[in-house]
Formats: structure tokens, sequence, C-alpha cells
């Protein structure tokens, strides 16, 4: 198979070709979706370098579950949860780490990701999008990160992150609302 | 665009009626794209296909063996406990030779194994 047609595969002969030890079919699947999981993992987490280790560790870890996927859903929802999935573990770990060194709680390490940004050469926008998602409540920034970068609907977002309609809706609700408050002062 | 309507435009791209598809086309033409360093895809290749095998597998070894710590955790603690009830119930105490099954009338036995005298 020449490189020209993994272009042209979809995802399920990929995946078919990456299983049999095919490395360009898996390099083209890495190729298709990195920008799909950097605009998760760095919508959740911040433009550092921790980005890329679990933008990296996404796709090693889609590499070792690949036999798992059946191809019931898409492998871009697969992915997707993978990504989910270990960024929010790394929020938890940030968590953890400043719960044990500060009484501060939350708020401290919401300042953390902030100032973790490499927000040089940036343009205005983007630095407007990353300072709020960042002062924003992780439980509402995951769905702000799926609505307003991935573009997804309520029913993809409450697919990818295994919650009922319900509890998307009122959740992006309520991240608007957060939203309406940070902006202000952006 | 400027910094106003680009701030209206972010909330309404999370109201429930609204278009996200077309709304996140929007923000993303406004200057906010995401994507990782140059080589990104040779990284990955490189951890899959090389040295990054062995981590991820003794990851994922350490991963299983916590995960069976947790689940034998738990019964051994109880069997643990339960051993010593039962010590107690039986021998009225905590000494080191009813841990270990001894009673004071074996010590000479013992001996007499040992040495034969």
């Amino acid at each position: 198979m020449i490189k020209e047609s993994y272009r042209q595969a979809d995802d399920n002969e990929l995946v078919t070709a990456a299983l049999n030890g095919d490395k360009l079919a898996f390099g083209e699947i890495v190729t298709r979706y990195q920008k799909m999981v950097a605009r998760t993992v760095k919508g959740m987490l911040g433009d550092s370098v921790y980005s890329e280790d679990i933008g990296q560790e996404v796709f090693i870890k889609l590499f070792y579950s690949l036999s798992e996927f059946r191809g019931e859903a898409k492998l871009s929802t697969y992915i997707q949860k993978i990504a989910f999935n270990l960024t929010l573990n790394e929020i938890k770990r940030r968590k953890r780490f400043f719960s044990m060194f500060s009484q501060k709680g939350n708020n401290e390490m919401y300042e953390f990701e902030v100032a973790d940004h490499d927000s040089q050469g940036k343009n205005e926008a983007a630095e407007i999008v990353n300072k709020a998602l960042m002062k924003m409540d992780p439980k509402f920034r995951i769905i702000v990160t799926m609505r307003m970068l991935q573009g997804y609907s309520t029913k993809e977002t409450a697919e990818i992150l295994d919650l009922p309609l319900g509890t998307v809706l009122s959740r992006l609700s309520r991240a608007q609302e957060q939203l309406k408050n940070i902006l202000p002062n952006l | 665009m400027d910094r106003p309507k680009f701030k209206d435009l972010l909330l309404r791209s999370l109201d429930q009626n609204s278009d996200p598809e077309e709304l996140s086309g929007k923000i993303e033409e406004a200057g906010v794209s995401f994507s990782f360093s140059e080589g990104f895809q040779q990284k990955v290749m490189n951890k899959v296909y090389n040295a990054g095998t062995t981590v991820v597998r003794e990851i994922e070894f350490i991963k299983n063996l916590n995960y069976v710590f947790y689940r034998i955790a738990l019964p051994g603690i109880a069997a643990i406990l339960l051993l010593l009830v039962s010590i107690y119930l039986m021998e009225g105490s905590f000494s080191f030779n009813s841990i270990l099954g001894l009673g004071d009338n074996y010590d000479e036995s013992i001996i007499y194994m040992l040495t034969g005298i």
C-alpha cells in the first residue's frame, strides 16, 4: 500500500492494518487525529509541555487498546474517550499534588495552570480562550472544550463523556454562566 | 474580529440551541487553534515501536499489580484479624509462642528431637 492510499483509507481499514503490524497505518491514525486530541488535551490542561506528553500517551494507549476497538462507535469517539480519561487523571493528579502542599485548594491549581501557559506569540483570541478555560471548573471545562473547540453536539458530548444528556445540558448552562463572569475580566 | 464580538461568539457557542459545529469553525477562524509541536507523530511512533514499548508495559504491569493489591489487601487483613482472634480465644494470650503455635510443654520435646538427649 503506498502512502497516498493510507490518506484515502477509512478508519476501520487503518485499524485493521495497524493491528496487523502496519506502522504506516498507525502513523496515519496519529496524523489524522492529533489535532483533535490537541484541542481536548490543551483545552483542558493548557498549552504546556505536559499537554504534549499526555497527547503522546493518548496515542500510545490507543495503540495498546486497538484490539478492543470493535468499530461499533467512530474511531474519533474512541480516541476522544481515551484523551478525556487521561486528561482527567492528570487534573486529578495535579489536584492531589496541590492539596498535599497547599491549604488554598483548587483556586491555586487553576492559577498554576494559567501561569504554566506559554502564551507568547499567541494571538489575542487564543489567549482569551486559554485563560477563560483555565479559570473554569474542570467539570465545566471539558464540556466547553467539547462544544466550543471540537464542535460536538450535546448528544455527542454525552456519549463521549458517558454522561446522561440532562447532566450535559445542565453543565453547559452552568458553564455558560461561569464564562459570563470570567470574560469581562479578560 | 474585535474583542467584544469574539467574547460574544464564545458565549453563543454554549447556547443549547446554537450550531456547535458552525460556531467552533468561526472560533477557529478567529485564530483559536491547537496543535502539538513539530514531529509529534514521529515521537509517538518512536515510543510505540521502540523504547516506549518497555516503559508502557512496565506501567501496565505496575497498574495491574496495584489492582491486584487492592483486591487482596482487604481479605488479607480480614484473615489476619480472624487468625489473631482465634489464637486469643484458644490460647488466652498473644504471646510469641501462642502465635507460633508452640506451647511451653513442647520445649523439651523439641530439644529431644534436635539433640537426641
